[in-house]
């Protein structure tokens, strides 16, 4: 996403891409695109990303209001603070997640102006007819803040889709308990039919599903395909760019543009890689963005880094997809759209498991780092810790004692801030913590 | 009979504040709290009774309320700063239905009904949103704390902070002045900064005019002019804004006596009097 | 058999809270394996049904949080991270084991953390769900299951339904004793003050249940024969909230001028209200007990008619403690970064207002060191009650 310019005249973001750079007039589209859709009476949901249900919504052609990406534009567009103060004005603690007050703010003050609240972000967050959220390890906002909201809009109904996925744990093997959840997430996601149709008046087309749900597949491989590519030196994309180029992952699945616009990336890295053309000329510090969401306001900061050598090749936010191919069960032998849906997100969720029972005192998420780490052959850690969200940011400190401890002393630095609170944000400080850390690199690497 | 004299003692974080009224105050005394609560209530009551031109024992009641009102020992009840503020407020502003109070380290809203508290928020952990933050950003600039202010309403365009904690926003403004911006335009940015903070804290409250503004900062210009800004409308200042809390005080002192009196009750009272309180200190 | 403590009833509890842990500590030198928990969530059937005695992780207001920010982020809610950090500084060296269940973000992200640092010989997350459909349910079930499965395996026997539906009806008699207790709070005054009646919960889930049901037997006696002298009128305060572990807030309200006759707390009337239906197969009723009984914030009730509906189905048992109990004022007392209840405030404010009650709304660190400025606001609160 692209900021605006602010009187204060700040700089457009850069990104290493030309597909990252089209993302910004895609998302105002697809937001324009809603308030459109609310006045031609089309059915609109809000929704959340990573729970299961974008093939069973776009199958139904009921369209997405991306509430966390609303708060995302509005948070980098740094106009997020009015509706967090609307939030606090309606007794909703600051420390709960940003989006969600963002979100909450903004529909508190649509509803009681009958109207989009002024100068809303490109167009504003439209009134959705459902909501639907999930409950699942992920998140409490996704079972909470819809039904928060509902007191703005009583007349709007929300369905929560459980969406568990098995914990890594040393008394038993997930596979001896995933037919349950596989069970169990497939009755939810049809009763997540079941209250579509009730709601839209529409059937389910279960062919067309088993479509977009084989789309979704081709999708996963094609995104995974390409990240892969950026294992190369010099780094051709870098986290930044994944910040934007992520959107369609999260908010487009199950879409032929979303596909299309993997395709060009991949053929765009491919050219890069072919001509050495790294994202900047003098690439010193190859880095994984380890875990947290991104500061939206404050996506300028990968730009810094580069200004310092550094690189981020690799990250695990938003990249929330594995090839299925890599999985360890066929699972085009699953026809049944929704059993395939819950075997994939099962399986997504669990791909890291083997993998640390290997290694003694090990834990998935500490192997996937070290993966990425050989893989992409990165030289320092950083990680962001976001003060409203416990879904990301609990856990980080842990994480990097646990991969210093079995596998390698590696430097990290943890950056603090919030995902949309800009009030957070200590421009100057986080500069200075980026420097110490450039200079910890050069200190490793000159040994 | 013997006529009826009422003390309020308010002693603030920074500041404390004593009154002595019988219809009216015929005597107050504002002084700096600093860190002994127990002998400075003795010596600003000293103070005030000297005022006034009477021994405390013509004192009927005396009430403590503030940050540090149980480090009154002759005061015969303490009540909270919240319904008394409300009470002294309602007093000189009977048509006022909301409160903000804005002191030196905390700040507060207070919603009025029939004269009395009825709904309360505050805000006494963080400085922004308080007199400290610009006596802390003050001092960053290199300002007197008296002047910010003024040099507020010269500003031409309001500069934007977007840090609220103090610190931060210190080195915030510091950095835009460095890069040019002028001086009163960071000034007003900080006044605005503070406004929004306030404005947002009492908005839990749903705001009901008339507003009045008490506390040391109603005393501050430029602070009430991005106030009412925010609110798009006037907000009253009462007389003497330092003194609503004591004056409720004392206030709410007289109705206890009136309905001791009236309901023929015993009149519960502090043991400790004044002049025993010096022995100790 | 042992030597039993000369000590009864409040007295008792006093020693038990004050102390906390210490009847475990002597449990485990005669060779009782205890399992920690956190959060009411955790089905301490299953687990007294192994022979395990179930042991409540609690925090120390009075306790900065040190040791526990170098594995813990700080956006934790900071109950956990009190518990996480009176666990690190040895307070609960006894545990052969702890159970976690999938309480809230707070603790559901933070399972790995406490796994591997406390590194004891068993650990568990029960992955509860949020929702509450028959799928759920069922889903719950299997769930259970595992979990019945695994602690079986680590008892070195199964645990049979025989020995559950027993561990059932023990659990029930304890809930129909803290029932029993309750029912002494409504009278005017009440026969118990708030603060006592935090003590002895919170030192009956420190002890095994079956001497929690005798701790409580004693109190109710011991408190049933005081006199009941009128005495001035104060206000009847009800306190909602999610685990408040020490007696210090309610101690703060009623050294305020008030009485705290009732709530909506852990362990309080959330945790003791309901009881476990003595089903054929007993994970069935424990499973429809902990899923659906329970109301709490954590759980995401499935809308079943309009928005009022829902509200009375979410909040309706407040309101009923209100009558019953003849409360005058609520306080919400909500820690920060608490998501599940952060998220309701709204709504059980103007639900409770709605029908007539005044709601204070405290956000709280946990940690008593705010203790003057929640004093000024409860007293504030109480001076507009009248």
């Amino acid at each position: 996403m692209t900021e605006e310019k602010k009187p204060e005249e700040r700089k457009k973001r850069r990104t290493a891409t030309e597909a990252a750079s089209k993302i910004g007039p895609m998302v105002k589209a697809a937001i324009g695109g809603t308030v459109q859709a609310r006045e031609e009476g089309k059915p609109l949901a809000y929704s959340f990303i990573c729970c299961c249900y974008d093939e069973i919504i776009r199958a139904m052609d009921v369209i997405p209001v991306w509430t966390e990406n609303y708060a995302g534009v509005c948070g980098a567009k740094r106009d997020a603070q009015r509706f967090l103060e609307r939030a606090e004005a309606e007794n909703f603690s600051r420390s709960l997640c940003t989006y969600a007050l963002c979100g909450l703010g903004f529909d508190a003050w649509r509803e009681e102006l009958g109207e989009m609240p002024p100068e809303a972000p490109w167009g504003g967050q439209a009134r959705p007819d459902m909501m639907l959220g999930s409950g699942q390890m992920l998140c409490d906002p996704r079972n909470k803040w819809y039904q928060a909201a509902q007191q703005y809009m009583p007349d709007v109904p929300v369905y929560d889709v459980g969406l568990p996925w098995p914990p890594y744990e040393d008394d038993y093997d997930y596979r001896e308990v995933q037919d349950y959840y596989v069970k169990y997430i497939v009755a939810e996601l049809k009763g997540l039919v079941q209250f579509l149709e009730k709601h839209t008046g529409r059937k389910m087309d279960w062919d067309h599903l088993s479509e977009l749900v084989d789309l979704t597949d081709r999708t996963w491989n094609l995104i995974w395909e390409t990240y892969e590519l950026r294992r190369a030196v010099p780094s051709v994309m870098g986290t930044g760019d994944a910040m934007n180029t992520m959107v369609p992952m999260v908010f487009m699945m199950a879409t032929q543009e979303a596909y299309d616009f993997y395709q060009e990336l991949n053929d765009e890295l491919k050219h890069k890689i072919a001509n050495k053309e790294g994202e900047i000329p003098d690439e010193k510090y190859r880095l994984i963005w380890g875990g947290g969401l991104p500061s939206w306001f404050a996506l300028s900061d990968f730009n810094y880094f580069n200004s310092k050598g550094a690189v981020f090749p690799v990250e695990v936010t938003y990249r929330m997809i594995e090839a299925t191919y890599n999985f360890d069960m066929d699972l085009s032998k699953v026809t049944d759209p929704l059993e395939h849906i819950a075997w994939r997100w099962v399986k997504f969720w669990t791909y890291w498991y083997d993998r640390a029972r290997k290694r003694p005192g090990s834990h998935p998420d500490v192997e996937r780092l070290i993966k990425y780490i050989e893989d992409y052959k990165i030289d320092g850690i950083v990680m962001h810790e976001a003060f409203s969200c416990r879904s990301w940011h609990v856990g980080l400190i842990w994480q990097l004692n646990m991969l210093k401890k079995v596998y390698k002393d590696i430097p990290s630095l943890i950056l603090e801030s919030d995902i949309v609170d800009i009030s957070s944000y200590n421009e100057a400080d986080t500069k200075a913590r980026i420097d110490a850390f450039i200079d910890t690199l050069e200190a490793v690497k000159s040994r | 009979m013997r006529k009826q004299y009422f003390a309020g003692v308010d002693i603030g974080s920074t500041m404390t504040k004593v009154v002595i009224m019988d219809q009216e105050v015929i005597a107050s005394v504002i002084g700096a709290t600093g860190p002994e609560h127990r002998k400075l209530a003795n010596r600003v009551m000293e103070e005030a009774l000297a005022k006034a031109g009477l021994p405390f024992d013509d004192i009927t009641y005396v009430v403590a309320t503030g940050y540090g009102r149980i480090n009154v020992p002759f005061a015969d009840k303490q009540i909270t700063e919240i319904s008394c503020h409300a009470k002294g407020v309602a007093y000189f502003l009977p048509e006022v239905r909301t409160v903000i109070d804005i002191g030196g380290q905390d700040s507060k809203g207070i919603k009025l009904k029939d004269g009395r508290a009825v709904d309360f928020v505050m805000n006494d952990k963080c400085a922004a949103g308080t007199g400290r933050f610009l006596e802390v950003t003050a001092e960053g600039l290199g300002v007197k704390l008296e002047d910010m202010g003024k040099l507020a309403l010269t500003a031409k365009n309001a500069v934007g902070i977007a840090n609220t904690c103090t610190v931060f926003a210190t080195q915030e403004v510091v950095s835009k002045l460095a890069e040019g911006v002028a001086l009163a335009d960071v000034i007003a940015g900080l006044h605005e900064a503070i406004a929004a903070r306030i404005y947002s804290m009492i908005g839990r409250l749903k705001i009901e005019r008339e507003v009045a503004l008490t506390g040391g900062g109603a005393k501050n210009i430029g602070l009430v002019k991005a106030l009412e800004a925010r609110l798009g409308y006037k907000v009253l200042v009462p007389p003497e804004p330092l003194l609503t809390g004591a004056i409720g005080a004392a206030l709410m002192g007289r109705d206890i006596v009136k309905e001791a009196e009236e309901k023929g009750t015993p009149l519960v009272r502090a043991e400790r009097r004044l002049t025993e309180a010096t022995f100790f200190t | 058999m042992p030597e039993k403590a000369v000590v009864k009833g409040l007295a008792a509890a006093e020693r038990l809270y004050q102390d906390y842990g210490v009847r475990a500590r002597e449990l485990k030198e005669q060779g009782q394996k205890i399992l920690g928990y956190l959060c009411a969530f955790v089905p301490l059937e299953i687990v007294t049904a192994a022979g395990f005695m179930p042991f409540r992780i609690k925090g120390d207001v009075n306790e900065p949080i040190t040791k526990a920010d170098t594995e813990m982020e700080t956006i934790v809610c900071p109950l956990v991270r009190s518990c996480f950090d009176m666990a690190l500084k040895g307070n609960y060296d006894f545990l052969e084991g702890i159970v976690i269940p999938h309480a809230c973000d707070s603790i559901c992200r933070t399972y790995d953390v406490w796994k591997y640092t406390l590194n004891l010989p068993y650990a568990h997350f029960i992955n509860m769900p949020h929702t509450t459909g028959d799928s759920s349910l069922d889903f719950y079930r299997d769930i259970l299951n595992t979990f019945r499965t695994s602690l079986g395996r680590f008892a070195g026997k199964e645990i049979s339904d025989q020995e559950l539906a027993r561990a059932v009806e023990l659990h029930n008699r304890q809930r129909a004793k803290v029932r029993e207790l309750y029912e002494l709070r409504k009278a005017s005054p009440p026969l118990i003050s708030g603060e006592e009646v935090a003590r002895v919960l919170i030192a009956a889930i420190s002890i095994p249940v079956a001497e929690s049901i005798e701790l409580l037997g004693d109190v109710i006696e011991e408190v049933g024969q005081r006199g009941r002298a009128p005495a001035p009128k104060k206000a009847r305060i009800m306190v909602i909230g999610a685990q408040v572990d020490s007696i210090a807030f309610i101690k703060l309200i009623e050294d305020s001028g008030a009485w705290v006759v009732a709530d909506d707390l852990c362990p309080g009337a959330r945790e003791f209200m309901s009881s476990v239906d003595l089903t054929a197969d007993p994970i069935e009723g424990i499973a429809e007990r902990y899923l659906r009984k329970v109301k709490c914030g954590r759980t995401y009730r499935e809308m079943k008619g309009n928005y009022e509906e829902d509200l009375e189905d979410r909040f309706g048992h407040m309101r009923r403690m209100i009558d019953d109990f003849k409360v005058d004022g609520v306080v919400l007392y909500i820690y920060k970064y608490c998501d599940p209840f952060g998220f309701e405030v709204p709504q059980i404010k103007s639900y409770i207002e709605a029908k007539g009650t005044p709601v204070l709304y405290l956000e709280d660190e946990y940690s008593m060191s705010t203790i003057g400025r929640l004093r000024t606001r409860v007293q504030a609160f109480l001076e507009m009650l009248g």
